[in-house]
């Protein structure tokens, strides 16, 4: 047997993960897990944070999932849809919600200014960000609006935390992490 | 013109259009796969009632919706717009947004919305049934 689950889980509690999904998100599994996401909260935690909790994770997981339907037509399409995974979990500094995907190498720069233009703001500057945002016109392209990242700011109780990996050159790995 | 009518869905808030009375309600969730599609339609039939409805006549629109993803917030923004151009031009337009009480949440987001706006904008408290 090569996949061991007991070690699996054991890397799984180490890291305080509640709920994790790894594969490709749909709709559906993006509903279903956020509707066992939103109950566990609700047993746990105050309503503030559940919503917050739920609100990230659904961010998180539209962002990987527009980002594969955009990759869907070009080389790298079907191992970006299957590179997605998302945990939700609680460590010393409270809920997380994190997620992975592949993201074509290309993206990454404009990806890293997005995130360092986001880090340089405070909430005041987050919100009004937001704003101007929202009032862009939308993007075809994407089913996006160009929000959730600046959402996932606003919400995050310190700095959102993220790392790129480079895969082989043509695809690096993105994780996010964001504290409720 | 026609009521339009659209079930709620998980993902997706009920839409209720109701022209003899100048009522639209829009309750539930909203975070669907593409939400510009799903308001479209919406935008598309507020256009064409607003061409066709008197200018004195009050549309009411109810919002109760407890959670909203960042691209249907981008669209419940569209279509607050659309109706604060119309209030603009003389139109008669109420909004009435409703939270539950311990919903902290939803308050801080209508009153978000309802900050860059002139229209009448009546954030309501619902209590525990």
């Amino acid at each position: 047997m090569n996949l061991n689950l007991l070690d699996l889980q054991r890397s799984l509690q180490k890291n305080g993960v509640l709920i994790t999904f790894s594969g490709r998100f749909t709709q559906e599994i993006i509903e279903e897990l956020g509707d066992a996401v939103r109950k566990y909260m609700e047993t746990e935690s105050t309503q503030y944070k559940t919503h917050d909790v739920f609100a990230v994770f659904i961010e998180q997981t539209q962002n990987a999932k527009n980002y594969a339907s955009c990759q869907s037509e070009f080389a790298y399409g079907e191992r970006i849809a299957n590179s997605g995974i998302v945990a939700i979990g609680k460590d010393e500094q409270g809920y997380f919600v994190s997620s992975g995907n592949m993201i074509v190498s290309d993206d990454v720069g404009p990806l890293k200014e997005k995130l360092a233009m986001i880090a340089s703001l405070d909430k005041i500057g987050l919100k009004k960000l937001y704003k101007e945002q929202m009032k862009k016109t939308f993007d075809s392209e994407s089913n996006g609006a160009g929000l959730g990242l600046i959402d996932m700011a606003r919400r995050a109780s310190g700095q959102l935390q993220y790392s790129i990996q480079d895969i082989d050159g043509q695809v690096s790995f993105f994780t996010l992490k964001v504290q409720v | 013109m026609e009521n339009l009518c659209i079930e709620q869905t998980k993902s997706t808030p009920t839409i209720q259009f109701d022209v003899a009375n100048n009522k639209l309600r829009i309750a539930g969730q909203s975070y669907p796969e593409n939400a510009f599609k799903f308001y479209e339609p919406i935008f598309n039939w507020l256009d064409q009632y607003m061409a066709e409805i008197d200018r004195e006549t009050v549309l009411e629109i109810y919002f109760h919706m407890p959670y909203i993803n960042t691209s249907s917030s981008k669209c419940i923004m569209m279509l607050l717009e659309k109706m604060e151009n119309a209030y603009q031009e003389g139109r008669k337009v109420a909004i009435q947004w409703y939270y539950n009480r311990e919903d902290e949440s939803a308050l801080e987001c209508a009153e978000e919305f309802k900050e860059d706006l002139l229209l009448p904008f009546t954030i309501v408290v619902l209590d525990d049934e």
